[in-house]
């Protein structure tokens, strides 16, 4: 472990442009697909906790199943869709960001929308009562809601990028790990254990812990700050 | 805000260096000191190589656009999309004066030996390289690990690229997986070291004949595999007749052997190499009976090597792989 960390932190002082570029790409992948899974899935979880409707039961257990899919599964199903023999081939999509984005909007989508739907259908309720009593009309209700809903809403954004910036089924499938372009730090990491560099891989494995945690610091302080 | 947060990475830092041992704490604190190897000491050695039956080839083979593509249905699809200008711009440059010598002298520096050889009879190209354009700019080519991992192709592309324009996108996995990704329509060309499976490439209408080429595997490099086990040899491989002989004296001694299990050349190989009575094959179902030592591990090539090295078993690899793992005292990258 030593050497590890002491590989890791010569990695970042000598800023290695390998290095550099696949931390770039990894953010770019991670955080735009959170920050799109959170835009699909904050509206989809508040409608199905708070309103009824139907169809509404099926949905909830759709979005749990697919909360399950392996991430290499979802790889698979890109892969083979997006392939060159694959209906949208067209598109040329295969082995580039753009791709690993989207079946990353597919994998963490349901996660999030399963975070809102349960804090949302815990206090729809209450809060509809409590909306009755002061006379507020639907806007209001609405607003009342969202107001409630800021501090789940930055919990739920936390989970879909630990969950993106973890994730290495999909992206190893639909990247493809080529070196340059669509090598992230996961995949990065299991191309140096595949090598036998178990020291290098835990070295990555160090820096993407590391900036986790600066990511969740600065989120979870602006959680603080917002939801007061 | 900033000063907080560097602080708090720094602390982070610390703190797992604290949790990994006093011994290294006060190493890491003075900074200055030279940082102890603490990289495993590579036991494991070349008991049997360039052996006849251990030849490693190389081959360069072609996407043919024409092929009979199929969707996952079995559904023909004949749009597939293949850079065959650019494919065949690699492939003549590989085969080239410059591409050949710059293959054959890679690894000498740094390891003192060199890692591929050029075949006597390997096809030649004098052709004309022509520069990319927008369309043929970006060639996609599917390779297995080895050259990959050896560093070969990081040594050869960016001299082709700078020199012609192309961007080469480099796909590296075992040779199954790399060849079913070509037939999936996602490789201009593919480079692989399994005769059998480039064999059934060809024979499935996959590749075709270049331009002043002769045939559609292009054979033009090659090394060793070898058979590499714990120094003391338990089994005696070392004084075995030959290859097959001490892979017999593995199997009747029963002495762990690791096995990519992955589909790949390598693998392939090594099927290729045990006492036929035995039945080992691709399948799980064939070695079920043989758990006890025959390890079939499905993990790439220098996994493997850390696995063997671990254990004590013996494993066969591509030479130009073992030696970058010696060299870097087991480790590649």
């Amino acid at each position: 472990m030593g050497s590890s960390i002491r590989k890791a932190i010569e990695l970042i002082l000598t800023g290695d442009k390998e290095l550099l570029n696949i931390l770039a790409t990894t953010a770019r992948v991670s955080l735009t697909s959170s920050l799109i899974a959170l835009l699909i899935g904050i509206p989809l979880g508040m409608l199905l906790g708070a309103r009824r409707f139907p169809g509404r039961n099926a949905l909830t257990v759709l979005n749990r199943t697919l909360m399950g899919m392996p991430p290499v599964v979802c790889g698979l199903l890109f892969y083979m869709l997006f392939s060159g023999v694959g209906p949208f081939r067209h598109l040329q999509l295969l082995f580039t960001v753009r791709l690993m984005i989207i079946a990353q909007v597919v994998l963490i989508t349901p996660l999030v929308t399963c975070s809102m739907e349960t804090f949302t259908a815990d206090i729809a309720l209450p809060l509809r009562e409590t909306a009755k009593g002061l006379g507020f009309g639907p806007w209001k209700r609405f607003g009342l809601l969202v107001n409630e809903c800021v501090y789940p809403i930055f919990s739920s954004y936390l989970l879909a990028f630990a969950r993106a910036i973890a994730e290495v089924g999909a992206v190893s499938m639909v990247g493809g790990a080529i070196a340059w372009k669509t090598n992230v730090m996961t995949t990065a990491i299991m191309q140096y254990t595949n090598r036998g560099n178990f020291t290098l891989g835990i070295a990555l494995g160090l820096i993407l812990l590391t900036l986790s945690l600066l990511v969740n610091i600065v989120l979870s302080l602006m959680q603080r700050r917002l939801s007061r | 805000m900033k000063k907080f947060l560097s602080l708090l990475l720094a602390l982070v830092m610390i703190l797992a260096l604290c949790a990994c041992g006093k011994a290294e704490a006060p190493l890491a604190a003075t900074g200055g000191s030279a940082p102890k190897s603490d990289a495993l000491v590579v036991d494991t050695c070349i008991l049997k190589e360039a052996d006849d039956a251990m030849i490693n080839n190389y081959s360069l083979l072609a996407v043919n656009p024409e092929a009979p593509f199929a969707d996952a249905d079995g559904n023909a699809v004949d749009d597939v999309a293949i850079n065959a200008i650019g494919a065949a711009a690699l492939i003549n440059w590989l085969l080239s004066e410059e591409g050949q010598e710059l293959a054959a002298n890679y690894g000498f520096e740094q390891y003192g030996e060199y890692l591929f050889y050029l075949k006597d009879e390997r096809p030649v190209s004098t052709a004309e390289i022509p520069a990319a354009t927008e369309d043929t700019g970006k060639i996609r080519l599917s390779t297995t690990t080895s050259v990959n991992d050896s560093g070969l192709l990081g040594y050869l592309l960016p001299v082709f690229e700078e020199k012609y324009g192309y961007e080469v996108e480099v796909y590296s996995a075992g040779t199954g997986k790399s060849i079913a990704n070509a037939k999936m329509g996602n490789a201009d060309l593919i480079l692989v070291h399994s005769k059998k499976q480039e064999e059934a490439f060809i024979a499935d209408g996959f590749s075709y004949v270049l331009d002043g080429m002769e045939a559609e595997r292009l054979n033009w490099m090659y090394n060793y595999f070898v058979l590499c086990g714990p120094s003391d040899d338990p089994a005696g491989v070392k004084d075995a007749a030959d290859v097959p002989a001490a892979f017999e004296a593995i199997a009747d001694g029963k002495f762990p052997f690791i096995s990519r299990g992955d589909g790949s050349g390598t693998h392939t190989k090594e099927i290729s190499l045990w006492p036929e009575e035995l039945g080992i094959t691709a399948e799980a179902e064939s070695f079920k009976d043989y758990t006890d030592w025959y390890i079939s591990a499905n993990a790439g090539m220098g996994a493997c090597l850390v696995m063997a090295e671990q254990m004590h078993a013996y494993i066969l690899t591509d030479k130009a792989t073992f030696l970058t793992f010696v060299a870097s005292d087991g480790v590649i990258g």
